[in-house]
């Protein structure tokens, strides 16, 4: 028997989702091994019964709520599938207003379809059973956790920071030009694909179980940084993850 | 006779279709965006301008490219800075990239099931092998330009203010260039076999707006043109373009000079097709896409007809930039200053604008992005009502097929719409 | 070492000595061309303004002068990613174990590198041989070449700036050309068959060891570094190196000689093959020694940076008598913390106990102590309470030398227990001159005092355990301070039973001390006088009686015996007898002595200064020497 597979989305860009589809021939071969039974940006049908779900998107509403909580009592397994369904992702930069705010700003009106609440990630309405971090995921490691998976074992996270894959690859560290970089302290699994493009880690992994953050504060101060600033640099991926 | 159908599938974000018929009267006939509003205009408030393209990225994932190019132009703009050309050759490709990758998507995943009759294409896995390889061995081949020239084929990562921070090595250039050439067998096909599709009549005339074909085919212009013939600069548009809200939608609509318009690629079709290149411009004649009253399910033709203008357009930028030679990454000193600006681009689906003003210190103080689907949904609530009358002898269960063919035509993309 | 496996080609006959020849830029360019054509040659180019070092695609691009590049040739030989062997899954099938190595040659290894392979040789070799390991490394020819140090390499402080042999080829820069030196068989036939004509070229002079300058230096000598780590291991350093790191590992993944490594399992996507691979790992990262209930033994960051500095220093030293560090400077030019071994080293050096660094001699002189207190215990025997100027540590069983000026100095025992504070008392019985005139001092006077010497009883090793303590004459004195330590830490012991034994009465030395402990429920004390004057009541007994019903446990416990050379004679044999271990006994061994330090040879007994690793020892590690116990 082959295992049922789901995607399902809330709200966020699907760029994660759409990884998936991007692996492309990769997919292919996986679709041996899965029956891809519900995602609806693809696919019209649906499953009453799912082995493996995979939930992208933070949760706003009460029917969001309500939709997980479905999905959750479908599935044998949920897996929160990127930054948004991990830990609020990119969605969580305006909790520092209220939604009512929020809403002036961008509607100027108070619709009562325009309703949201601050965007929490799936953990704070179901049990989630593993995660696939990153803003998007990355292709690969959604691979090797589906098949840990299939294979009913236990998909581990490198508990290691992004330096780690930025040093074997021998890329220059971006502090050496000035950039402040958020690799010291964030998961590794990416393959330090944003210091490869010529950038600086803005930590879309989320934080590593341990990070040690007094000598990383300390190092952001030497290169001039304030505490606001500090604060600062967790901010776009990393909101509601507690910035340490 | 009532259909509600929650949750549309093989689109890109989530809306509901209600349609209410009393005998031959359609009482209610709506496309509900229920998506959820992530007040991206608002969370960049406060933001650092060397952060803002990264986050509005995320606004779509179909899309970032765009997003991310059309955000650094409109800062690039407010604050003057010229973009080298190699940069500006690289984020061509990388456009074509995109929209190809999208298209791709579109026409394989979510409109062909409709016309093959099966409810997703993972169904011919085993039936049609062939057909499913040859849809993934394309979309690769879109992905892998953004790849290479952005990183990464989502949200990208070499893309920076005043150009890039990596460009790829003439190496891989090369080796994309084959990459691409090798894809035309698959484009043949893949026209064959959309010309063969019955596609139902429904021509209206409509307004059809898309960025300038000045240069090239619309894709980065200053000014915009409609079919009306009317030409002005992007950063008037809100003299003519509007936004407001519908209790129906989450996402903000737009109207022209108080008139439904449609955006996207009938729309860049429609006002430049003299500048396709030449096997798109074969293409399109086979197709007989020279109408001047536009069927909103030719969408699906004309976004073929692009794919190989990208294709095709991609190996010359291609060319270009390996005859220039690939030059070291310059990136240009982001100067202090305060600025405020409005530009636009062609993305997949339609003309996307972004407005910022932001202090001196670099920092956010107010955002407004107009996206493309949000500027077609009008024109689709109006197509349903249009189209509806003609459809009434039809089953419920083909009716709302119909609808949702309809809706699908357009590619909406509903996150994107309600960022 | 290389114990007793060689490499296939070291096996090869040497060449009798090296070849010297000149070498032109343009020659090592057709070099280098020829070889690209049968070789996969790994060089350092530049890439993103990084000395790298990779595969050479173009000739050209070869650096040959430079700092140390971004990884060391450890990326070849023993790569991040390395296959073990392949399996198939559903039928349980190992495929064959791929240790097939492309031929390779890394041209352009540091002096540094190459003896960085010397200590992977070390310990990839040792024990089991690691085959793949030794498949890179025996199809992989290595070329020297003369390094540019920058401010963080420090090989001129290891000794590693220059190498003799462990090459092919080396190539030394000269003034607008090179000398190419062979190395071995190999690397004169490559020069042979790729280049020619500077293999026929003229001979030339050998040059010596090439030394190299480096400003960053260690600021002693580099062999005193496992003895340093071995007294630094609670210093205060590696919380403070804890609170800096980052824990990213850096330093371990571009050390040369860094191997520490992961083994995991990776599936093929069609799930029905995989490979097992190895991957660096770094004993940096929070989970490398945690064990499966969740327990980490090295559960900070600070042990974490310790066990790095001792591997490297001092545990792989001791194992191969080689520094695992070769002073390339990577783990410095790499770590955003800017952790750096030799700040590090030459701040635990500056911190440890510097001997004698001060003015010459004044380990010799004594410093002043006050006596706070006199006690006359008998008539011969005075008990004398000293204030030092600071606290002092020691532990029971040490002594300290008096000093008389004009009369000279003497060793005394110290009778009270540690207590981390800066009183002792002494007791002096009257022998002689000095031992009269110290009996003269009273209580308020000064006398000088050096000290504490030599190594006690290791307190901490008995807890848990009976102790069985027994004492002759003067030999009470070592055992008051084991007593009253034990005593003061009572909860830590099991049974404590004092047997003590003396000539007459007068020869027993603290007899109030002694009458409160026969008295005390806290231990078992018994004393026999083989010549009582019947004041106190007890019969004449020699000190072997008080064995005869003596109920001990062998296994748990620990005797201290301490008394004269014939007491040992006596006792030993009773106490074998009983079942104790060899090891569990410690003998106080009284001998003349003069300097305390380990110098004047005064005290040697056989090859020990008891000075120094006495006057207790533990019984087994003194028995073969015939001065100890036979007169
Ligand atoms: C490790 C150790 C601990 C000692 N602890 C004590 C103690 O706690 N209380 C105590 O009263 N005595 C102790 N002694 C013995 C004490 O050192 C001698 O009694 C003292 O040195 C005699 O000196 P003097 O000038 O009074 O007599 P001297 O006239 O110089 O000699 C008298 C006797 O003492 C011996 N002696 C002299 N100098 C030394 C010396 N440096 N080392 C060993 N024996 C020597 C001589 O061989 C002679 O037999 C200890 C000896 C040693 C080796
Ligand atoms: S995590 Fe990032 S890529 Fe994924 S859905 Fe959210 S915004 Fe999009
Ligand atoms: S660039 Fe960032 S991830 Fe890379 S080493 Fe430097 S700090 Fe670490
Ligand atoms: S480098 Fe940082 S921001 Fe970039 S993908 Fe990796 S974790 Fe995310
Ligand atoms: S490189 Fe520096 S910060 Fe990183 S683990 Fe090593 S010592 Fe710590
Ligand atoms: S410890 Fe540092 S200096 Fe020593 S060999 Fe390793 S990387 Fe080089
Ligand atoms: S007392 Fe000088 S060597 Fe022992």
């Amino acid at each position: 028997m082959k295992m049922k597979v789901g995607l399902f989305d809330f709200a966020g860009c699907e760029g994660c989702q759409l990884t998936v589809m991007n692996l492309e021939d990769q997919l292919l071969q996986v679709l041996q091994h899965i029956e891809l039974v519900e995602f609806r940006e693809l696919m019209t049908e649906t499953a009453e019964q799912i082995d493996i779900a995979f939930v992208e998107g933070s949760i706003c509403r009460p029917g969001d709520r309500q939709r997980l909580k479905q999905i959750r009592q479908r599935s044998k397994v949920l897996v929160a599938l990127g930054s948004c369904a991990d830990n609020g992702g990119v969605n969580a930069l305006g909790s520092d207003r209220t939604p009512e705010v929020l809403r002036q700003q961008v509607y100027a009106n108070d619709l009562p379809h325009l309703y949201t609440e601050t965007p929490q990630p799936l953990s704070a309405v179901v049990k989630v059973d593993y995660r696939v971090p990153g803003c998007p995921i990355d292709g690969q490691e959604f691979l090797a956790i589906l098949q840990a998976l299939l294979l009913q074992q236990q998909p581990e996270l490198p508990a290691f920071a992004v330096c780690v894959e930025c040093k074997l690859a021998e890329y220059p560290c971006s502090f050496d030009y000035g950039q402040v970089c958020l690799g010291p302290v964030t998961r590794a699994g990416c393959r330090a694909i944003c210091i490869d493009g010529g950038g600086h880690c803005r930590g879309c992994r989320g934080l590593i179980d341990n990070p040690r953050t007094s000598p990383y504060h300390r190092i952001l101060e030497q290169h001039g940084l304030t505490v606001e600033e500090i604060l600062d640099q967790y901010r776009t991926f990393n909101v509601s993850e507690k910035a340490p | 006779m009532k259909i509600e159908l929650d949750y549309l599938t093989r689109i890109e974000g989530h809306g509901h279709l209600i349609v209410e018929r009393d005998g031959d009267k359609i009482v209610n006939c709506r496309l509900q965006v229920v998506e959820t509003p992530r007040f991206f205009e608002a969370m960049l408030q406060g933001r650092h301008i060397s952060d803002v393209s990264t986050i509005v990225a995320r606004v779509c994932g179909v899309c970032s490219i765009s997003h991310t190019l059309v955000s650094l132009k409109t800062m690039e703009k407010a604050l003057q800075i010229e973009v080298p050309p190699q940069a500006q050759l690289l984020r061509r490709l990388l456009s074509y990239g995109e929209t190809a990758q999208s298209h791709l998507l579109h026409l394989y995943f979510m409109a062909l099931p409709d016309h093959l009759g099966v409810p997703s294409l993972f169904k011919l896995l085993d039936s049609k092998q062939e057909l499913v390889a040859r849809a993934l061995r394309l979309k690769r081949t879109a992905n892998r330009i953004c790849e290479v020239v952005g990183g990464r084929s989502i949200h990208p990562v070499t893309t920076c203010l005043g150009g890039f921070s990596a460009r790829p090595e003439a190496s891989e250039l090369k080796k994309l260039r084959q990459e691409l050439v090798a894809t035309l067998p698959d484009l043949e096909a893949t026209v064959e076999l959309f010309a063969s599709f019955e596609f139902p009549a429904f021509n209206r005339q409509r307004n059809a707006l898309c960025l300038a074909p000045e240069n090239d085919y619309p894709l980065s212009s200053d000014n915009l043109l409609s079919s009306n013939h009317e030409r002005f600069p992007v950063t008037s548009h809100h003299q003519r373009i509007e936004e407001y809200i519908s209790p129906d939608s989450t996402a903000k609509l737009a109207r022209c000079e108080g008139d439904c318009y449609m955006v996207g690629p009938q729309a860049r079709l429609r006002n430049g097709q003299q500048k396709l290149s030449p096997m798109a411009a074969k293409v399109a004649t086979a197709l007989s896409l020279e109408q001047t009253t536009l069927n909103p399910f030719e969408n699906l033709k004309a976004r073929l007809v692009e794919v190989i203008h990208c294709i095709e357009e991609a190996l010359h930028c291609i060319d270009e930039l390996l005859l220039r030679g690939m030059g070291r990454v310059v990136t240009p000193n982001i100067p202090s200053l305060a600025g405020e600006a409005t530009a636009a681009i062609e993305a997949p689906r339609g003309t996307l604008f972004h407005s910022y003003r932001f202090n001196t210190q670099g920092i956010i103080e107010e955002a407004n992005c107009i996206i493309p689907t949000a500027q077609n949904l009008a024109s689709i609530e109006e197509d349903f009502k249009r189209l509806l009358p003609q459809l009434l002898d039809l089953s419920a269960a083909d009716i709302q097929h119909k609808l949702e063919m309809l809706v699908r035509a357009y590619d909406p993309c509903l996150s994107c719409s309600t960022h | 070492m290389l114990s007793d496996f060689s490499l296939k080609f070291q096996a090869e006959e040497q060449p009798e000595r090296p070849l010297w020849r000149a070498i032109q830029s343009t020659e090592i360019l057709h070099f280098v061309r020829s070889l690209l054509l049968a070789y996969d040659v790994i060089g350092v180019q530049k890439k993103r303004g990084r000395l790298v070092l990779d595969s050479l695609q173009d000739a050209a691009d070869l650096v040959l002068e430079f700092p140390p590049a971004v990884h060391s040739p450890k990326k070849f030989l023993f790569p991040h990613w390395d296959q073990l062997f392949r399996f198939k899954l559903d039928e349980n099938i190992l495929l064959e174990a791929e240790t097939a190595a492309p031929p390779r040659i890394i041209f352009g290894m540091h002096p540094c590198d190459l003896h960085a392979v010397k200590i992977l040789d070390d310990c990839l070799f040792e024990g089991e041989t690691d085959s793949s390991y030794r498949a890179k490394r025996e199809a992989t020819l290595l070329i020297g070449v003369d390094c540019t140090p920058d401010e963080f390499c420090f090989c001129t402080s290891l000794g590693t700036d220059r190498i003799a042999e462990g090459f092919d080829l080396f190539l030394h820069k000269r003034d607008g050309h090179y000398l190419i030196q062979t190395g071995s068989e190999r690397g004169r036939k490559l020069l042979q068959d790729h280049a020619p004509e500077t293999y026929d070229g003229p001979e030339e002079s050998p040059l010596p060891l090439q030394v190299k300058q480096c400003d960053n230096k260690i600021k002693f000598p580099f062999e005193s570094l496992p003895n340093l780590l071995e007294d630094a291991y609670d210093d205060k350093i590696w919380q403070e190196l804890g609170h800096r790191c980052l824990g990213c590992g850096s330093c371990t993944l571009l050390c040369p000689t860094c191997y520490c490594f992961n083994v995991q399992d990776k599936l093929e996507i069609s799930m029905q093959e995989g490979q097992r691979i190895r991957t660096w790992d770094s004993c940096q990262f929070d989970q490398f020694a945690q064990v499966a209930n969740g327990n980490n033994f090295r559960s900070s960051q600070a042990d974490r940076q310790r066990h790095r500095f001792f591997r490297k220093y001092k545990y792989l030293w001791e194992k191969h008598q080689r520094t695992a560090c070769v002073g390339c400077g990577r783990c410095r030019r790499e770590c955003l913390s800017e952790i750096e071994p030799v700040t590090v080293l030459n701040q635990m050096f500056a911190d440890s106990p510097q001997p004698a660094e001060t003015r010459p001699g004044s380990e010799y002189q004594p410093q002043m102590a006050q006596i706070i207190d006199v006690e006359q215990l008998s008539e011969k025997d005075r008990l004398f309470r000293l204030r030092l100027p600071q606290s002092i540590d020691f532990t029971p069983g040490s002594f300290m030398q008096i000093s008389v000026f004009g009369l000279g100095e003497a060793p005394f025992s110290i009778a009270s227990a540690p207590d981390g504070g800066n009183e002792i008392e002494l007791m002096v019985r009257k022998a002689g001159t000095l031992t009269q005139a110290l009996h003269r001092s009273r209580k308020g006077d000064s006398i000088g005092l050096r000290g504490p010497f030599g190594s006690g009883y290791p307190l901490a090793s008995m807890h848990g355990k009976d102790l069985l303590l027994v004492a002759g004459g003067r030999g009470l004195l070592a055992i008051r301070s084991l007593l009253q330590a034990a005593l003061a830490d009572r909860h830590n012991f099991g049974r404590i039973t004092l047997l003590c034994g003396a000539r007459d009465i007068e020869a027993l030395v603290f007899p109030e001390d002694l009458l409160d402990w026969h008295r005390s429920e806290l231990l078992d004390c018994r004393i026999a006088v083989k010549d009582p004057d019947n004041s106190w009541g007890i019969p004449s007994l020699d000190i072997s009686y008080l064995f005869k019903d003596l109920d001990i446990d062998p296994q748990r416990t620990i005797a201290a015996v301490s008394g004269p050379p014939e007491m040992y004679r006596q006792v030993n044999p009773l106490l074998f007898r009983m079942g104790l271990a060899e090891e569990n006994l410690y003998l106080n061994l009284e001998r003349h002595m003069k300097c305390g330090l380990g110098k004047c040879g005064k005290c040697q007994i056989n090859n020990i200064y008891v000075c120094e690793c006495g006057p207790i020892f533990p019984y087994s590690a003194i028995k073969h020497l015939g001065e100890a116990i036979e007169r």
